[in-house]
């Protein structure tokens, strides 16, 4: 009972912040001038309305999804990953290309691919955290700053050296990778892919690892109080480096998914545009890092977008709104700190006192 | 009467932490306010003061009925509370911490001359005096607690609260605060001294009340009772003495030589300190706290790096060694700061629990549920400590139950070397009888403790031989059958050792 009433009030901020948004989305929907039960209908049905958008959706909130949990994870141990975009993009292109060049039957390029994705991405956010531990540079600014240098790099050499020059469109991406290792989809003409399999699985074992192995318990008591951690036996350089290098695996593992099963090259800007790393961190300050949390934010963010596409399409209410919505869900979880400060001085003044 | 206290009763739901209690105050008289944690001291006088409301009962004030809403109520109405965490700005003066709230002005700016002036007077007035310019960041605590007790007195307050006034001071400051205390109720100043040790009371109060349980089990006069009654009055029983036994002291297991820190500062943190702890033996560390003892914690431990010197434990050396690797060697851990190296607050009491031991529940890396629930359950049952479940988070703890849990948690590792630093700071007498019986009877079977206190009665109970810390150097040592509360106070203040 304690449990369920626990579970009910971790779940009433999250509730709070997207009614919030909505209401806010429908003062914009009502100064643009549209109905807003009806812009809302065709929201819904952009996003859940048949199959075919509900695996869209789905399909959106894969990479979202696999970022939010490598975010979850560092953020239980007391870190900021910002970095998730570049690992997300490095992880993408280490795919890409092992995916292009490597030889091999199509299951051996695949399975090869991904891990060189999760490894990429692993090794460019441990990078970060070795900066932190070595030389003390902030994990937040380096997190930020390398994703510069990582798409900047991706980006230059898809432009230049690495450049598809088969075709008449002179884009900047890769040539195609083969089709015996593409991920394959999971419903005949939909777009969502083997992807979100990873995803869900990932969010599965991501909990159950937090919560039940000894890993996961000194990864927890790391984030909650660092120097007690230390004074029990562990270690923290190490523990970070472990905690960063799965937490950018899992931004590689978004990136190498989106390439492999959806663009089936490495495409500038195919990643970043939809700012795939951030809805997924949105995802997990939403959840409170959570990982079971954390997955059905991004699908609730996701939904918001592909909704917002649907109701572009039916109505004259521009995208934007979508956005609005987006913009107010993030306020309102920022305000977390500052409602459970409400909460407090309420539970004092309540006791008597009017400080 | 000055203030009288009616049948206050105060329900938070279904717990009642204070329940008709009656409580009364004379002009110029000392009046302690004694009990266990959670006797509902501490909420008593946060009624007086404004900060809670009682669920039912009146307080009158020279004959008048009054009721606070705020402090600031209580303040208008010259009522002023210490409390036990000074609430002081560390970079700003002395004077100015005396004066905030009721600055002298010059035209719209703060006049600070005049404050300064003002801090001086008062602490002539009132025989403590201070140095108006000194930061606040670089007194001792002895002066900050001057400094709380003068800034109250600066807003004009004639009943003045002290809640646990002697918790962080030394033996020497402690003496100096009761004479103060004195001074200013033959001035006229009323006092309510909430504590819990007994000695201080009996010595400065007039009136002593005691708690038990939110109830009121008897308000007596100091020249009427002793120490003794006072407990049976306060626990409700007699308590039991407990018995040293004679041990042999054996083999070495802690062997600290030549350790040195040097730190930022000029002088080292610790310099050339020496020292070892044999089995069955506790050997107390006595000193003012901030003179090195907690760096040789930390050495010891692992937890901070040396300079010099080398650290064995158990015939190994694991100077510079991994804490993992020192606390796998034979050391459990009962840190001086619960809340800084305890606990982590949002973590669950099973979590708290856990750390250190989690290598005994796992099996293939996985924790067992069930194991280390049972454990903490029977350390729960054990200790009396007291939380909701075993799911609470260690943040809603008291500070004397949390701090039980950890002494539970280290005693459970076993090992044959233990850290205990400041192990009963905060818990009532009735733990404290339990986690001193605990350390004794780990002594008994063969256990080398080293025992950090800034309690000299505590130091003087349990340990076999005494060493005396001032400004990172061991300054003496006294086997604690001939050691006195005098000879270690003089050195503990930098003195010389006597005989």
């Amino acid at each position: 009972m304690d449990k369920l009433v626990q579970y009910g009030r971790s779940l009433l901020q999250p509730l709070l912040a997207v009614i919030v948004g909505l209401a806010a989305g429908a003062i914009a929907i009502a100064i643009v001038g549209g109905s807003v039960i009806e812009t809302y209908a065709e929201m819904w049905k952009g996003a859940f309305g048949s199959f075919y958008f509900f695996t869209n959706t789905l399909s959106r909130a894969t990479p979202i999804i696999l970022i939010g949990l490598g975010v979850a994870l560092a953020f239980r141990a007391g870190f900021f990953n910002m970095g998730s975009e570049g690992q997300m993009v490095l992880g993408a292109l280490s795919a890409a290309l092992t995916a292009i060049y490597l030889p091999g039957p199509g299951w051996f390029k695949l399975t090869a691919a991904i891990i060189a994705g999760i490894i990429s991405g692993g090794i460019w956010s441990a990078l970060a955290g070795w900066l932190d531990a070595r030389f003390r540079m902030n994990l937040l600014i380096t997190t930020l700053l390398l994703n510069y240098i990582a798409t900047l790099f991706a980006g230059y050499l898809v432009s230049y050296p690495l450049m598809d020059r088969t075709g008449s469109a002179a884009m900047a991406q890769t040539v195609m990778i083969d089709q015996a290792a593409w991920l394959p989809k999971l419903f005949k003409g939909m777009s969502l892919h083997g992807g979100f399999i990873f995803a869900a699985v990932g969010a599965v074992l991501l909990f159950l690892f937090m919560r039940y192995t000894v890993k996961g318990y000194e990864i927890r008591m790391l984030g909650g109080n660092p120097l007690f951690a230390g004074y029990g036996g562990v270690q923290r350089g190490k523990l970070m480096m472990l905690s960063m290098f799965v937490s950018g695996g899992f931004a590689g593992l978004a990136g190498s998914v989106e390439v492999l099963g959806t663009q089936y090259r490495y495409l500038d800007g195919a990643l970043t545009t939809p700012g795939y790393a951030w809805s997924g961190i949105m995802a997990t300050l939403l959840a409170g890092s959570h990982p079971l949390g954390t997955a059905i934010a991004a699908v609730l963010l996701a939904a918001l977008q592909t909704g917002g596409m649907g109701m572009e399409r039916n109505t004259d209410v521009p995208l934007e709104v979508s956005s609005i919505i987006q913009a107010v869900l993030i306020l309102f979880v920022s305000a977390k700190l500052t409602y459970s400060f409400i909460k407090r001085k309420k539970a004092r003044s309540s006791d008597g006192a009017a400080i | 009467m000055l203030l009288q206290m009616n049948s206050i009763t105060k329900s938070y739901g279904s717990v009642t932490a204070n329940s008709g209690v009656h409580f009364t105050l004379r002009k110029g008289e000392i009046h302690a306010l004694v009990g266990e944690n959670g006797a509902g001291k501490t909420t008593l006088m946060r009624i007086l003061y404004g900060m809670e409301s009682p669920t039912s009962g009146e307080i009158k004030l020279e004959g008048k009925t009054v009721s606070f809403a705020s402090p600031t109520d209580a303040i208008q109405n010259k009522i002023g509370m210490v409390h036990q965490h000074f609430m002081l700005f560390p970079s700003f003066t002395i004077a100015e911490n005396i004066v905030i709230g009721r600055e002298p002005s010059k035209a719209i700016g703060f006049n600070r001359k005049a404050a300064a002036a003002e801090a001086e007077r008062l602490g002539k007035q009132y025989g403590m005096p201070v140095d108006p310019w000194q930061k606040i960041g670089e007194c001792s605590l002895g002066v900050q607690q001057r400094v709380e007790i003068l800034k109250v007195l600066h807003q004009g307050a004639e009943i003045i609260i002290l809640d646990e006034p002697t918790g962080v001071l030394t033996p020497l400051e402690v003496k100096e605060l009761l004479v103060a205390i004195k001074a200013l109720a033959r001035q006229g100043k009323s006092f309510i001294l909430i504590s819990h040790k007994l000695q201080e009371v009996m010595e400065v109060a007039d009136r002593i009340t005691v708690l038990r349980d939110g109830k009121v089990t008897g308000t007596v006069d100091a020249a009427d009772t002793d120490a003794e009654h006072l407990s049976r009055l306060m626990v409700g029983r007699d308590l039991i003495h407990i018995t040293r036994n004679d041990t042999v002291p054996g083999e070495p297991v802690l062997e600290v030589s030549n350790v040195s820190i040097r730190g930022d500062k000029t002088k080292p943190l610790l310099d050339d300190v020496s020292l070892r702890v044999n089995e069955g033996e506790i050997v107390g560390i006595a000193g003012i706290s901030g003179n090195g003892q907690s760096e040789l914690l930390q050495a010891i431990s692992g937890l901070m790096k040396l300079d010099g010197g080398a650290v064995k434990l158990r015939g190994t050396d694991v100077t510079g060694a991994p804490v993992q690797t020192i606390r796998d060697r034979g050391l459990a851990h009962i840190p001086e700061d619960r809340y800084q190296w305890g606990v982590a607050k949002d973590a669950t009491v099973t979590e708290n629990g856990l750390m250190g031991h989690a290598g005994k529940h796992q099996k293939y890396g996985i924790l067992r549920g069930s194991s280390i629930r049972g454990m903490v359950a029977e350390w729960v049952h054990r200790f009396g400590i007291k939380t909701g479940s075993l799911a609470t988070k260690a943040q809603y703890l008291s500070g004397g139950n949390l701090q039980k849990l950890i002494v539970a948690r280290e005693l459970a590792q076993n090992t044959p070397f233990l850290i205990a630093a400041e192990p009963t700071r905060g818990v009532d007498v009735g733990a404290m009888e339990i986690i001193h019986g605990e350390l004794l009877k780990k002594r008994e079977e063969r256990g080398a403790i080293l025992l950090v206190s800034s309690e000299l009665t505590e130091i003087l109970k349990l340990s076999d031989r005494i060493l005396v810390m001032f400004e990172g150097r061991i300054v003496g040592e006294l086997a604690a059958n001939a050691a006195t509360e005098e000879q270690i106070s003089l050195l503990m203040a930098g003195g010389k050792a006597v005989g």
